[in-house]
């Protein structure tokens, strides 16, 4: 009997022990400003996690290099409390809500992705914390007019219907095959390109969706094998984006014009898939040629985690981190005078201007991106281009 | 101890912890929300399986089913009406399908539920992919003390609509199924209107229990909604605890949500591999659940 009372003691410390927060306080002097957020480290969306948590950890080293986060009155380091929310957007708003009613965190982060975005902004509403969001767009979310989240990046889905359908028009483009990933984001989008891509006279010759974790696209190639459209839109995820690019280039689907929702932008994208990554277009717009602060940024990351930035997340995160720090300067960390300043403020980033209207950023303009050579290029709009569009003519 | 009396020590716990918003933060008052939900779980899957011995996996399907019609009559209906016709769609879903799926019995009952919950889960996300949602957001639900009370309720009728059955003729009708259905027949129990009687009663509080978390989530995503593990997470609390004890499946809640509270954040795989470890002890060497161990122990 003793025996086991003596396992089960052992398991109980070994489970308290690990209930402890992971990152613990490490600075002296003023305390820390504590930082909560929730991060995909495992499940679907852990091979796109990475860039945004990467441009986390870069911001929060600079801000500590200079002295701490300015809060109007004092600098004070950052310190980080996260959980892995396993890709689940329920298990992101359990956290949320620890984080702000257990944890008692000063500020919040984003996690990654629109469905966990979409998850957590309830959690946010009720308990009344701002959060500068990042790697999400939810017009749907944005109707709805909450008060607590914001959307940084300029890729809303009723935008990027217009502009990728304006974008197919001047390029020529009169058939196109819609591929959509049943995730919110991809889904939002496809409601808006099927009326945008009507208005372009550009017909839709296969239409198809697919669950989240598709594991074989096949039978949903053959078929645009065979309708052979001028462009293939793939609303996809970083999980099944490769799977796409993989098995279009074994099936020989000839579209000029390949679309590739997210993924293509991280860094291990190109090298994963080599040629066959060549002349993709994706969603994003920004690129190291933007500001000095983006150029800046850019050679920050590489030199401290040996790869590029993700252009659409990590440049995404690391501005939602800007926009905070400039936030916090004039409204310290009282919540209400920050929703405030950061609902009315107008911030300096890595992607030029950004201010808000609603919860959306209205000044940055809708892009799209392309691999050429293994570089990320800037084709659209061309007020914004480091390149020319270019067709995809080989895998 | 008698069943009368076990029923007042579990409403006496429950009206204990009422005091919780009183004592504690929103984080407290969400810990409680989740140990009464899984009260109420358990102890509907316990008036079924427990009694009846018909396993069923698919419990989930009627939480899920639940939580759609609450989310779906957002700001259609009042809530009140829309928790009640959670319970009554989940009693409707139980009458439906109780009487073909009590037909099969054993492993094949066991697999039919689970069958059962995993198909209602991809209808219900094609037919939401078809009417363009991937996901609903219902923002403007009550305040977390309201849910906290509300999710009370529903764990103490839970109790209470487990004991009325326990000490019924329904309640001794099922045991005398468990222990063999022939000769219970033979006796003259009705059997087949005794199962569907116990799977339409283990359904609708689970009905009402979904809804009521689609509140308190406020976020309905059918693959969360009809999630498996919370069938899974039902049958290994009332193992735990004792299926066939009104205390049980408190106790067995009350363990799992310590477990849970101490370890879901930081080592949700831990979490995970802790839970089929402990199900697999308890299913080997101690089959009657702390409750059946701990009590008769002290009896003897």
């Amino acid at each position: 009997m003793s025996t086991r009372r003596g396992i089960f003691n052992t398991v109980i410390t070994a489970a308290f022990a690990l209930a402890l927060p992971l990152d613990s306080a490490l600075a002296q002097g003023a305390k820390p400003v504590r930082i909560g957020f929730s991060i995909a480290k495992t499940g679907i969306f852990a091979s796109a996690a990475p860039s945004q948590l990467n441009a986390y950890e870069l911001w929060r080293e600079q801000v500590n290099a200079r002295g701490g986060l300015d809060t109007g009155r004092e600098k004070r380091p950052v310190e980080f409390v996260q959980y892995d929310d396993q890709s689940n957007p329920g298990q992101a708003a359990k956290i949320y809500e620890k984080l702000i009613t257990q944890d008692k965190v000063d500020l919040l982060l984003a996690p990654w992705g629109t469905p966990t975005h979409i998850a957590v902004a309830p959690v946010l509403e009720r308990l009344k914390f701002p959060m500068v969001g990042n790697t999400a767009a939810s017009s749907r979310l944005r109707d709805l007019k909450p008060g607590n989240i914001w959307f940084t990046t300029a890729a809303i889905p009723d935008r990027i219907g217009k502009e990728l359908a304006a974008m197919l028009k001047e390029n020529g483009v009169k058939s196109v095959a819609l591929l959509t990933n049943v995730l919110p984001f991809s889904k939002e989008i496809k409601g808006f390109l099927e009326p945008a891509l009507k208005s372009a006279a550009i017909a839709i010759s296969v239409n198809e969706e697919y669950p989240p974790d598709v594991k074989d696209m096949t039978a949903l190639l053959t078929k645009v094998k065979q309708a052979n459209p001028d462009a293939v839109l793939a609303l996809s995820y970083p999980s099944d984006s490769p799977l796409y690019v993989r098995q279009a280039k074994e099936l020989g689907i000839g579209a000029k014009f390949q679309f590739v929702l997210i993924g293509p932008t991280i860094d291990f994208f190109p090298k994963l898939l080599g040629s066959a990554a060549n002349d993709i277009v994706t969603v994003g717009e920004w690129s190291p040629a933007r500001n000095a602060r983006a150029k800046a940024f850019y050679d920050a990351y590489v030199a401290k985690f040996k790869e590029k930035p993700d252009y659409l997340d990590s440049s995404l995160s690391f501005l939602s981190c800007e926009i905070l720090e400039q936030a916090v300067k004039t409204a310290g960390l009282d919540r209400s005078k920050l929703r405030e300043a950061i609902g009315k403020g107008s911030f300096e980033t890595i992607n030029g201007n950004i201010k808000f209207k609603g919860v959306e950023n209205t000044v940055t303009k809708t892009g799209f991106l392309q691999i050429q050579n293994g570089e990320v290029q800037q084709v659209w709009p061309a007020s914004m281009s480091t390149a020319k569009y270019r067709p995809k003519t080989s895998w | 101890m008698s069943p009368a009396r076990d029923l007042m020590v579990v409403l006496a716990l429950l009206g204990a912890s009422a005091g919780v918003p009183f004592l504690g933060g929103d984080y407290w008052i969400g810990v409680g929300i989740t140990a009464f939900m899984w009260v109420a779980l358990t102890q509907s899957w316990s008036l079924l399986s427990g009694l009846s011995g018909y396993v069923s996996l698919g419990h989930v399907v009627f939480y899920g089913l639940g939580a759609y019609v609450v989310v779906a009559s957002w700001e259609v209906l009042p809530i009140a009406v829309s928790l009640a016709l959670a319970a009554g769609a989940a009693a409707v879903f139980a009458f439906a399908t109780g009487m073909p799926v009590l037909r099969v019995r054993g492993p094949y009952f066991v697999i039919l539920t689970f069958g059962v919950a995993e198909l209602v889960k991809f209808v219900v996300m094609a037919a939401e992919a078809a009417a363009g949602n991937a996901s609903r957001l219902i923002l403007g639900t009550p305040e977390i003390e309201t849910l906290f009370f509300l999710m009370l309720a529903l764990a103490a009728a839970a109790t209470v609509l487990a004991w009325g059955v326990r000490v019924s003729r329904l309640g001794h009708g099922l045991r005398a199924i468990r222990e063999d259905e022939e000769a219970a027949e033979t006796l003259g129990v009705p059997v087949a209107r005794y199962k569907l009687l116990a799977f339409v009663l283990s359904a609708c509080i689970p009905g009402a229990v979904g809804g009521a978390m689609a509140l308190r989530n406020t976020y309905f995503e059918p693959l969360q909604a009809f999630d498996p593990m919370i069938s899974f997470s039902m049958i290994a609390m009332a193992v735990i605890g004792g299926s066939d004890d009104l205390r049980g499946p408190v106790v067995g809640a009350a363990c799992f949500v310590f477990l849970s509270e101490m370890l879901w954040a930081n080592a949700p795989q831990l979490y995970m591999i802790i839970l089929g470890l402990l199900l697999v002890i308890f299913v080997l060497f101690v089959p009657e659940g702390l409750c059946g161990r701990l009590f008769r122990s002290r009896g003897a």
